[in-house]
This record gives C-alpha cells, structure tokens and sequence, in this order.
C-alpha cells in the first residue's frame, strides 16, 4: 500500500509537470475552447442586451437594444433599456423611442453632446429615469430606466 | 531516498546547479524570445534579454545556495510590481487615465483578473453568464486565458498560487520583508479564517445582484491598477475604502507583522486555493526526526500556515502557498518540499527539484512578458 501511495503521488506531480509545460504553449487554444463554452458570455446587465431595432438615421444609426430584467433566477421587476447612437453625432439629439415595438413611442430623450445634458420625457408608466448618458468610442450611449407592468410581472 | 541527518544540506556544485538550471533556461528562452530573438527593436531585445538573465540567475541561484523563498521573492515582487506598471501605462495608453469610465463598463473594455473568478461560479451556473464587463477572448487580459491559467495553476500548485502566480501577492509579501522584526509579534491566528467569510459574503452578494461586489467595493488592489472614475458620492466612497484597505492590509499590517495580512486575512481566491491545497501533489512536509522544534518556521511562515501543535504532530496546514520562507529558516532541513503519498524525511532533494522547476516556470513565464514591457518602458525613459 505504500509503494502504490509513493508511485501514485509521483505519477501525479509528472503528470502535473506535463500540464505546466503544456499550459503556455497551449494557452490560446484552451482559451478558445472553454469561450465556447455556453456559460462563457458577457451578461447583458454589462452588453446592454441584444439589438432588437437599428434605424439609419442621416449621420448616424440608432440602435434600440432588448430591455435588460436579468436576475441570478427570473427576471426582475426593475431593469433597463440601451439606445446606442453610432457614427457622427450632432451636437443635439432628439430621438423618440418605443423600445417594446407596440407602436406606441415610450420616450423620448434629448442628449446635448457638449455638454452631456440629458433629458428624458417619458409617454409611458413604465419609463422611469435615465441611468446613464455617456459618450462611447461608437458614438453616444444611453441607458434608461425601466419597470416592468403589473400584467409583464405575472 | 535522501538521508535525514544533520548537515544534509540542499546546497549544489556550480556545475551541477547550471545542470539543473539547463531546462529552464531552455524553456524561457523559447517563451522570451518566442524561439527567434528579434534584434530590430534594440531597446526591446534588451529588456527582453534582462527579463531573460533575471529569471535565470534567480533560478540558478536557487539550486546553487539551496535557498527558496529569497529568490522566489525577488521575482514574486518584481511581477507585482511591473504588472501594476504594465496595466497602469496600458490604461493610460489607451484612455489616458487610470481610472476607467461608464463608457468603458459599457463597452466591456474593463481589464479581468483572476480575483474576480470567485464571484463568477454562481451567475455563470444560473445566468449562463459572466458578471464583469472584460472581453472573453482579448488579447489583454481576457477572461478566458485568465480563468484557464488560475484553474491550471490552482490544480498543479494549490495553494502555491498565491506564492508563485498571484499578481497581487508580491505587493504585502514586499511590505511584510520591510522591517527585520516584527512590531506587533501576537495576532490570533483565528484570522486566518476571514477569507472563506469573504468568499462566502462576496460570492453571495455577487451572485444576488450580478455584480461583482468585491472588485466593486472592497478590492485593495484598485489603489494600484484601475478604479472607477470619481464622479459621485458612491464612487468617492468606493476609492476611499480600496485606498484604506491598501494602506492597512497591504502596507501598514504587512510591515508591523512581517506577515502577508492582505493575503491571509482578506483574499476571497485566496480561501479557494486554500480548498485546492488537497489537490496538488506538492506539499510541504516535517520531518520528524529532524526536527528541533525550534519554531523559528512557525514565526517565519507569513500566512499562518504554521503552528506549535502542528509542528510537534508534523503537520503543516493547508493554508501553506509553498513560499519556501519556512524551508529557508530551518537549520536542520527537517522542513522540506514533498510529494503526497511520499514518506517525510524522504526524496527531499528530488520532490525539491521538481516543485522548484514547476513552480518556478510557472512562475517566471507568466511574469515575463509585464517584466519585458516594464523594463522596455524604463529604457524608454532613460534614453
């Protein structure tokens, strides 16, 4: 029993000096396959979800992303929506959004890109605030805070 | 086997040192140089050969004085502080600050490193997701190269992560060698305990509001890489707690103990490499018949690895990171590298060999390319 723990604990440090020596030159494929792993995505609290809706506009394109409810088990009541602007921006911004696509606009936000100042006008219960307004290396980003209804809730 | 006489030393001839030492030199040169030295770029084929000769020297010098922790040090310390360096001036490259935007966390442009893993477990098994705004596969600091070298590391070495790989470690494990004695000698080794309430506390509170609350909130490092733009009352808040626990845990504690206080009493990955110490196959193990039972490794060891009862039972905990500083210490060899499943007192010059060879490329590959861009960026200056 004992000459099998010493042979088992030696075969184990070889094998572990394999690995060690195998990890650097290896690195970029393993790396790549465990990104391929399902679980190994960014979450969309940080992406800002999926781009539902994207409107060319004259300088530049608007992007309308998924409303962001991500909890650890269900969605939560509270979340956010994404408007991307990408390309030239003008000075003023002025866009009215319906980011549930029920054809009634939920918002509209006017975004001053010198000096930052936005401001939100909300045509629906469920937009609350803005979250973030923020210059990006693709333009402007906005987030917007939103709720869920009583009836999207149940 | 080894004997396990008094006078038995770990000391090796030049020539045999430079024998063993062969290997390494060999393995560093294909990493450094990439297998064809590029002389076109002066300035970087010089910091490239003295990253080279530094690691080479301390390895050599580890086999030819039989000492470990003191050269493992020296590198430990210089990889800390030119990762700082190498992150810091990428950041300054890139936005010219070293504090990070809302727009950087909106375009997931946020540098990963392995401290944030603990908190990733939960989410990913429930979200299918990542909870931190890095980039999977980037070429600076992905998520995915980050988690595949923590997860090897932390299977071959354990523990020994925190003494060999970590980034961070070398910042406390300088501190704590400031001061030749101890200012404050009794600390309840109780502490070191805290880390798996931090992992507990973190990986919960990530996991409940998907944000990594560590990085977020608590992480002292942020004083020396990247925190967030102090914009509110919030983020004042968040630098000031990263900048106090830098000062306490890192520089303050660390000099009046001459322990790694940040290490031992805060670090959530800590706790898991810790759960990972009864993987490994490399250990540290007390030879009995050796032993004096001096002590003199238990006041020695910087995480509180070691204690009294331990030493006089021959047990050295799984807190131990193989530093080596208690193996430096001891006047009989009687505290020496092992292998699981391999009697005490036994194959002490072989288990050495190996652990020293595996921890140290480890090591030495993983810190050469911020030492190079440290270096480069230091010839810069200078010419």
């Amino acid at each position: 029993m004992k000459k099998i723990k010493i042979f088992a604990g030696i075969a184990w440090a070889f094998i572990c000096l394999i690995i060690i020596l195998a990890l650097f030159p290896g690195l970029g494929s393993f790396s790549g396959s465990l990104a391929k792993l399902p679980f190994m995505k960014i979450n969309p609290n940080y992406t800002g979800g999926e781009v539902e809706q994207s409107l060319i506009m004259d300088n530049c394109t608007l992007d309308i992303r998924r409303p962001v409810f991500d909890g650890l088990f269900r969605e939560r009541e509270k979340g956010f929506v994404q408007i991307d602007w990408r390309g030239n921006i003008p000075e003023e911004i002025n866009d009215t959004i319906d980011y549930d696509s029920d054809g009634s606009n939920d918002f509209s936000v006017r975004i001053n890109s010198k000096s930052s100042e936005t401001q939100l006008q909300a045509f629906s219960d469920k937009v609350r605030d803005v979250g973030i307004s923020t210059p990006t290396s693709y333009g402007w980003a906005v987030r917007v805070n939103v709720v869920k209804t009583n009836s999207e809730i149940r | 086997m080894d004997n396990t006489l008094p006078g038995f030393s770990l000391r090796k001839s030049f020539g045999k040192s430079l024998l063993y030492s062969l290997p390494m030199i060999l393995i560093t040169f294909v990493f450094i140089s990439g297998g064809r030295p590029d002389f076109s770029d002066p300035l970087s084929a010089i910091a490239s050969l003295a990253t080279f000769m530094l690691v080479n020297v301390l390895y050599f010098l580890m086999h030819y004085t039989g000492k470990t922790d003191r050269f493992r040090a020296v590198l430990f310390i210089i990889f800390a502080l030119s990762l700082s360096f190498t992150l810091i001036s990428n950041m300054v490259e890139t936005r010219n600050s070293m504090s990070f935007s809302q727009a950087d966390i909106l375009e997931c442009k946020i540098p990963f490193c392995h401290l944030v893993i603990p908190m990733m477990i939960i989410p990913a098994a429930f979200t299918k997701s990542i909870i931190f705004p890095g980039t999977i596969l980037g070429s600076f600091a992905g998520i995915a190269s980050m988690v595949v070298l923590w997860l090897v590391a932390t299977l071959v070495l354990g523990r020994g992560f925190c003494s060999w790989g970590c980034f961070y470690g070398g910042w406390d494990d300088g501190f704590s060698r400031l001061r030749k004695k101890p200012l404050l000698k009794k600390i309840n080794d109780i502490w070191k305990w805290m880390p798996f309430a931090v992992l507990l506390m973190v990986s919960l509170t990530a996991a409940l509001s998907l944000v990594p609350t560590y990085c977020d909130w608590i992480c002292p490092f942020k004083a020396v890489t990247e925190f967030e733009e102090v914009t509110s009352v919030e983020s004042a808040v968040k630098a000031g707690v990263f900048i106090s626990l830098f000062a306490g845990l890192v520089v303050v504690l660390p000099v009046m103990t001459r322990k790694r206080t940040q290490c031992s009493f805060l670090c959530p990955l800590g706790a898991i490499n810790t759960l990972s110490n009864k993987i490994t196959p490399f250990t540290v193990k007390i030879d009995k018949a050796s032993c004096t039972e001096c002590f003199k490794c238990v006041a020695a060891c910087p995480l509180f690895a070691l204690n009294q009862e331990g030493i006089k039972s021959g047990k050295v905990s799984v807190f131990c990171s193989k530093c080596g500083k208690c193996l430096d210490v001891c006047p009989n060899n009687a505290i020496h590298y092992g292998i699981k499943g391999v009697p005490s007192g036994t194959m002490k010059k072989f288990s050495r060999n190996l652990i020293l060879f595996v921890s140290f490329l480890f090591m030495a590959v993983f810190a050469s390319g911020s030492i190079i861009i440290t270096v480069r960026g230091l010839l810069d200056l200078i010419f």
